[in-house]
C-alpha cells in the first residue's frame, strides 16, 4: 500500500483526490499547506485526518512514499528538493519549475536518489494520446514526424480566474517569467517535446496582447502566442496559444512521411489521416466518406468508453499517477521521460527570454544528453 | 437618525461587498438613514457601476470612501478597517471550486476579523450569509424553515461549493465570537430579487440540457426585494442588544415558483419544462447513485440534498427578524415585482436565463 501526501491544498488539488481514490493499493493519509486552514478544509471534505502546515513535520511523522505537490511554481524546486531528500517520491503540478535550470537540478537529484519524479502533464495521457501512441509504436506515420502542431485555447470567458489574476499585481501567475502563459502552455509544449529532439536549432516566438484582454486592463499580459520549433534532425514544431480562437483548439498533429494524425483534445477524438490519392473527383468523394466514418468510429469509441467507466474527466491525471505509482512499485521507468520534462523546461525558457526579454531567465546552450546523467 | 442604535453618524462604518447587488443597497440604505463615513470596499476587478448609481443619488460622495483591496491580503484588511467600528461584510467567495470558495470566503473574513480586532474599534460585524447553508433534507415537506433548523452537515455530497464557503464563513464569525469576543450578528437572505438582477434562482429553475426545467413550482419562495432586505441588513448593525444572533431574511408576501415564472413569462415568455418534485428526487437521488457508482465520471451535480435544498415546498418565517429589528418590508410585492420585471422590458436580452 503506497502512503501519499498533497502538499497545497488549493484547487487542483481536489482532483488529485478524486484521481488518487480511483487507484487501487494507496491511500493518501495526509494533506498540507501553508495555510493549516486550506488542510483542513480539505482533510474534512475527504475524510483525511491528518493535516499539516510544515512539510518537514509531514514527511517526519507520516513518511508518505508520494508527496503530489500542488502549489505554485515558485515553491516547486523547494518543496521537492525537501521531498527527495527525505526519501520521497514526487509528482509536480505543472508547470514543473519555473525555470529550465530548476528542473535540471529536480531531475538530476532524484535519479541520484533512485526516486521517481514526474510532471503533471496529464494532458498526455488521455484516452486519445494513448490511442496516438499506440499508432506511432505501430508506425502509422511512417518514421519520425517531419512536422508537428501543437494547438492550446484558454476561454478568458471565465473570468472568475482572469479577474483575481488581473486585479492582483501580487497574483504569484503575475511573478512567473512568463506570466498566464507560463502557467498554461506546458501542456501543449510537452506534446511536441515529447517528439523532438533535444538538439533544437530554432525556436522563434511570437507574441502579442488581444484586444479583449486590453480592454480588461490586463497590462504586461500576453495571450495570444505563436512559436516555431526545428530540430537538430529537421523536424518543425507550430504552437499556438490563443485565448480569441473559436472554436476554441487543443489539438496536436503529427505529420509524418506516410501518414498523419490528429489528436483532439476538446472532442476525445483521433483521426487518421492515410495517404491515398483518388482518381478525378473521386478526390471530393471519397475522403469526406473516410472522413465522416473517422469520426463516427470516434464517437462510437467514446460511447463505448463512457460505458465502461473509462471515459471521464481528469482520465489523464488518473493515469499518469497510476503510472508513477506502478513505477515506484516495479522500478520501472517514469511515465513522462525526463528527456522531455527538461526539453520542455527549455522551450518554454527559450520562449519567454524572447517575448519577456525584461523578465525571463534562459538557460544558455541545449540540455542535451550528456549534461544531465539520468 | 435613532438615537438607540449602536453607532452614531461620525462613526466610520466599512462595506465590503460593496459594489455588490445588494452590497450597493446598503450603502444607499446607510446614507439614506444620515451615516456619513462609510468606507466602501471593493475589488481592483470590481465593476463600480451599482455603486456609482447609488452615489450619484446623494451629494455625499466626500463622506464615502472608495478602498480598493482583497481581503485575502492582510495589508488590504488593515487598510479596510483602520478607525472602523461597524461592518458590514456583503463580499463572498463566487469561485466554483471548493477550495476557492473557502479562501475567498473564510479565510477572507478571517483576515478581516483579525485586521478588525487589531486596527479597528469593533462594535459589531454584520455577516450576510446566505439560506444555502441550511439543510432540509430531513424535514417534512411544508415544514416552517426557519432559524433553528439545521445547517448543511455534508457540502461535499451536496456539491455545493457556495453553500461549502458560506457555512465555513459563519463558522469563522462564530470563532471570533466566541474566542476573540468581536460582537456578530448573522443574516441569511433568501432569493434576493430586484431590478439590476436578472439572472433567475436556481430556486425558480434551471436552465440545463437545452431547456429551462422547473422542478415542483408549488413550493413557495423565500424571496426577499432587494431594498427590503438592505434595510433588515443594515438594522441588524444597529440595533442594540443582538449580539450573536441569526436572522432569516425573506419578505411578508412570497410567490410560488410558478407565480413567479409567469409573471417572468409575461414579459420575456420562453419555454419551459415541469418537473414534479418527486420525480425530480428520484431522477437526483438515481444521478447521486450513478455518480458514487462510477466514482464521479459524472459528479453529483444533481443530488438529493440539492435537490430538496433548492426546491421542497417549505414555509418561511421573518417573525424573529420583525420582532427583535422592528424590521418590515417596506416595498410590497407588487410593486417589487414591477421593479424587477421592468429591467427586461428595456433590455430584452436573455441574460436572465443564465442563472
Amino acid at each position: 500500500m503506497l502512503k501519499i501526501a498533497i502538499v497545497g491544498c488549493g484547487k487542483i488539488a481536489d482532483q488529485h483526490v478524486h484521481a488518487i481514490h480511483r487507484i487501487p493499493n494507496c491511500k493518501l493519509q495526509a494533506v498540507c499547506d501553508r495555510e493549516l486552514r486550506m488542510a483542513k478544509q480539505l482533510g474534512e471534505r475527504f475524510g483525511v485526518g491528518q493535516c499539516f502546515s510544515e512539510l518537514g513535520e509531514m514527511l517526519q511523522t507520516t513518511r508518505p512514499d508520494v508527496v503530489h505537490i500542488t502549489t505554485p511554481p515558485q515553491s516547486h524546486l523547494s518543496l521537492a528538493r525537501q521531498c527527495l531528500e527525505f526519501g520521497s517520491h514526487v509528482y509536480l503540478e505543472k508547470p514543473f519549475t519555473v525555470t529550465a535550470r530548476e528542473a535540471e537540478s529536480l531531475v538530476q537529484l532524484a535519479a541520484n536518489r533512485n526516486l521517481c519524479i514526474t510532471a503533471g502533464h496529464n494532458l498526455q495521457f488521455t484516452l486519445e494520446m494513448l490511442e496516438m501512441r499506440r499508432l506511432m509504436k505501430e508506425g502509422f506515420v511512417g518514421g519520425k514526424p517531419i512536422h508537428l502542431e501543437s494547438y492550446f485555447s484558454y476561454d478568458l470567458g471565465d473570468t472568475t480566474y482572469v479577474a483575481a489574476l488581473l486585479g492582483d499585481r501580487d497574483h504569484w501567475v503575475r511573478q512567473l517569467p512568463g506570466q498566464l502563459l507560463h502557467n498554461v502552455i506546458s501542456h501543449g509544449i510537452a506534446k511536441l517535446a515529447e517528439f523532438l529532439d533535444d538538439d533544437l536549432v530554432e525556436i522563434t516566438a511570437s507574441a502579442h496582447q488581444s484586444e479583449q484582454l486590453r480592454s480588461l486592463g490586463a497590462e504586461e499580459i500576453l495571450d495570444e502566442l505563436r512559436v516555431l520549433i526545428r530540430d537538430r534532425t529537421g523536424t518543425t514544431a507550430f504552437f499556438c496559444f490563443s485565448t480569441q480562437i473559436k472554436p476554441g483548439l487543443n489539438q496536436l498533429r503529427i505529420c509524418g512521411p506516410a501518414n498523419s494524425i490528429v489528436v483532439d483534445h476538446v472532442s476525445g477524438s483521433l483521426i487518421r489521416n492515410e495517404n491515398r490519392s483518388y482518381k478525378s473527383y473521386l478526390t471530393y468523394f471519397i475522403p469526406p466518406v473516410k472522413s465522416a466514418r473517422e469520426h463516427l468510429t470516434n464517437a462510437r469509441i467514446n460511447v463505448t468508453n463512457f460505458l465502461r467507466r473509462r471515459l471521464y474527466q481528469d482520465f489523464g491525471m488518473k493515469e499518469l499517477i497510476e503510472r508513477l505509482y506502478n513505477s515506484i512499485r516495479t522500478g520501472g521507468e517514469p511515465p513522462i521521460p525526463y528527456r522531455e520534462i527538461m526539453l520542455t523546461a527549455r522551450i518554454m525558457d527559450e520562449i519567454f527570454a524572447q517575448i519577456y526579454p525584461e523578465r525571463a531567465t534562459a538557460v544558455q546552450g541545449p540540455i542535451t544528453q550528456e549534461r544531465v546523467t539520468v | 437618525m435613532n438615537s438607540k442604535y449602536i453607532v452614531s453618524p461620525g462613526d466610520s462604518i466599512l462595506v465590503t461587498g460593496s459594489s455588490g447587488f445588494i452590497g450597493a443597497k446598503v450603502v444607499q440604505v446607510l446614507l439614506a438613514l444620515g451615516f456619513t463615513r462609510i468606507r466602501c470596499l471593493v475589488r481592483a476587478s470590481s465593476q463600480l457601476s451599482r455603486l456609482q448609481a447609488v452615489l450619484t443619488k446623494f451629494d455625499l460622495r466626500k463622506n464615502v470612501e472608495l478602498v480598493t483591496g482583497d481581503l485575502l491580503s492582510r495589508r488590504d484588511c488593515h487598510k479596510a478597517v483602520k478607525g472602523v467600528s461597524l461592518i458590514y461584510h456583503l463580499a463572498a467567495g463566487m469561485e466554483k471550486s471548493f477550495a476557492g470558495t473557502f479562501m475567498n470566503s473564510a479565510l477572507g473574513t478571517r483576515n478581516l476579523l483579525d485586521a478588525f480586532l487589531e486596527f479597528g474599534l469593533p462594535k459589531r460585524v454584520v455577516n450576510v450569509s446566505s439560506f444555502a447553508v441550511y439543510s432540509n433534507l430531513k424535514l417534512k415537506r411544508g415544514a416552517l424553515l426557519d432559524e433553528t433548523c439545521p445547517l448543511e452537515d455534508a457540502p461535499q455530497e451536496r456539491f455545493d461549493a457556495y453553500a461549502f464557503g458560506k457555512l465555513k464563513q459563519e463558522e469563522m464569525v462564530k470563532e471570533y465570537g466566541r474566542h476573540h469576543g468581536v460582537p456578530y450578528v448573522i443574516l441569511r437572505p433568501g432569493y434576493v430579487f430586484g431590478p439590476d438582477k436578472q439572472a433567475l434562482s436556481g430556486r425558480v429553475g434551471i436552465n440545463t440540457f437545452g431547456f429551462f426545467v422547473q422542478v415542483s413550482g408549488s413550493n413557495a419562495l423565500p424571496m426577499t426585494f432587494v431594498e427590503n432586505c438592505a434595510e433588515a441588513i443594515v438594522l441588524a448593525g444597529l440595533r442594540p442588544g443582538i449580539e450573536g444572533e441569526v436572522f432569516n431574511i425573506v419578505d411578508d408576501e412570497l410567490l410560488n415558483g410558478r407565480q413567479f415564472l409567469r409573471a417572468y413569462n409575461r414579459v420575456k415568455p420562453f419555454r419551459s419544462v415541469h418537473v414534479p418534485y418527486s420525480l425530480a428526487y428520484t431522477m437526483c437521488f438515481l444521478w447521486e447513485r450513478y455518480s458514487k457508482w462510477s466514482k464521479n465520471q459524472l459528479p453529483p451535480a444533481f443530488n438529493r440534498r440539492r435537490c430538496a435544498a433548492d426546491w421542497k415546498p417549505m414555509r418561511y418565517s421573518n417573525q424573529k427578524l420583525r420582532e427583535r429589528l422592528d424590521w418590515k418590508p417596506r416595498v410590497p410585492l407588487d410593486e417589487a415585482m414591477a421593479a424587477y420585471l421592468a429591467q427586461f422590458e428595456s433590455t430584452g436580452n436573455d441574460d436572465a436565463l443564465k442563472g
